[in-house]
């Protein structure tokens, strides 16, 4: 017998959010890392913001940590983003 | 695929029998891994009708990602994981309660960390739909609180995409990910129930959530002294704080028949029980490095720690099977970052009287 059955999933899409214009190139850029704060992180961001200053020609590399690694971002971070061209984060332990 | 057209709006799929719908539905990954059950419109239909909600009826805005939980989604969750038009009051309240700021449920459902939500239902409504808080309290000891778990958990995979190496970062996780629901015996004790504790008031039915990781079973046999039963409980808190997180939040202990009759005996409330696990489950920093974690001790080795930020964060649930010196210990899933939260099934307990 044939059963009609429903879709589980949030058909529902976020409103008002567009991704940000992604930048050609990342030459003379500035280039954000938001930390969740972990000790891992520490190495990884040394290593990318150097491999962005000699590699990419990146003009600057902002650091910010959030004050709960597992919590959004504080608002001040997302103030300081609109100053940006490009955002680095994610799970970092 | 059809839009339906009385009254929900989710698109429908035509499967041909109960079998290929559980390939559907795995092929989807829309599962938790288990068979699942059909959701059709008729059983959809039946809980929103016993919960008096409309498909459309906002459940709640998850904090983070701005998504909006309905009712006729959470609905075809909860059908999914088995559950009866009775058992989604329950469902939807565990989720508003999940939704709410404090519970942090982004992190919760996304950290390494692996924990899972512990549901506590209390009230009238165990009873009404067979919830069992003797044998078995913490496993599948009914119907009622393995489906209600499981139906929070398929919502969280299909609503919010909380799956492993998705939103879901988890690196081991716990059998608890499945279901984790019980009910409090609150006709064999003496003691207030949880929701009471915790400020919803007496004869209303309600949920707890908590972000919890594993329990943790203690065995103390050997004594009738309220403070040497305790004293086992806050020794594997103290546990946890070594090998685990050291840092304090809410924790849950169970308290089974043979062990409470004691507790109650010498006239010890909950409350009583909170101070003194508040007192004895603390450790020094500096006990890391007894268990190799001396690199994050630093300067600090007579820092105290303690397992409770105040002893109000203790949950003390009794339940179990009669017999037994057994308990359990389940601690948070990382300190304070999450709150438990508990909120009453059907009632509005802080809302403003109607003006005029």
């Amino acid at each position: 017998m044939t059963l009609r059955v429903f879709d589980p999933t949030n058909e529902t899409k976020m409103a008002g959010i567009e991704p940000a214009v992604r930048p050609f190139s990342l030459q003379g850029k500035t280039v954000g890392f938001i930390s969740n704060g972990k000790e891992g992180t520490t190495g990884y961001f040394t290593q990318l913001d150097r491999m962005l200053r000699q590699d990419l020609g990146v003009a600057d590399v902002v650091w910010r940590t959030k004050s709960n690694y597992s919590a959004p971002a504080d608002p001040h971070i997302i103030d300081d983003v609109r100053n940006w061209h490009a955002v680095v984060t994610g799970v970092g332990d | 695929m059809q839009t339906n057209k009385v009254g929900l709006t989710s698109k429908t799929y035509d499967v041909d029998d109960f079998a290929a719908a559980q390939e559907f539905y795995h092929s989807n990954g829309w599962t938790d891994g288990l068979p699942v059950v059909p959701p059709t419109e008729a059983a959809v239909e039946a809980c929103l009708e016993w919960g008096l909600m409309r498909p459309d009826q906002l459940i709640g805005i998850e904090p983070v990602r701005a998504q909006p939980i309905t009712a006729e989604k959470l609905a075809i969750n909860a059908v999914m994981a088995g559950c009866l038009p009775m058992h989604f009051p329950v469902v939807a309240t565990a989720w508003q309660a999940m939704m709410k700021e404090e519970f942090l449920l982004h992190g919760v459902t996304s950290s390494t960390g692996g924990c899972a939500i512990l549901v506590i239902i209390n009230g009238p409504i165990r009873r009404e739909i067979g919830a069992v808080s003797t044998f078995n309290a913490l496993a599948n000891s009914d119907r009622a609180t393995a489906v209600i778990g499981r139906a929070l958990r398929l919502a969280l995979i299909n609503l919010l995409d909380v799956r492993g190496g998705g939103i879901d970062r988890t690196t081991l996780g716990h059998p608890g990910k499945f279901s984790y629901c019980l009910a409090e015996d609150e006709e064999d004790t003496v003691w207030q129930p949880l929701s009471l504790v915790r400020g919803i008031p007496e004869g209303l039915s309600a949920v707890t959530v908590m972000a919890a990781l594993a329990p943790r079973q203690i065995m103390n046999e050997w004594t009738t002294e309220p403070k040497e039963i305790l004293e086992t409980f806050a020794a594997e808190m103290r546990a946890n704080q070594r090998h685990y997180s050291i840092y304090g939040g809410n924790y849950a202990i169970v308290i089974p028949k043979q062990l409470r009759e004691h507790i109650q005996a010498a006239g010890w409330t909950k409350r009583d029980i909170a101070e003194f696990i508040y007192e004895r489950a603390r450790i020094r920093r500096g006990e890391w490095a007894d268990v190799g974690k001396a690199a994050i001790v630093r300067d600090r080795a007579e820092k105290i720690h303690t397992a409770l930020e105040s002893p109000d964060h203790l949950l003390v649930v009794a339940a179990g099977g009669p017999a037994g010196g057994f308990g359990a210990v389940i601690p948070p899933w990382m300190g304070s970052k999450t709150k438990a939260v508990t909120a009453a099934i059907g009632a509005c307990v802080d809302c403003e009287p109607p003006k005029g």
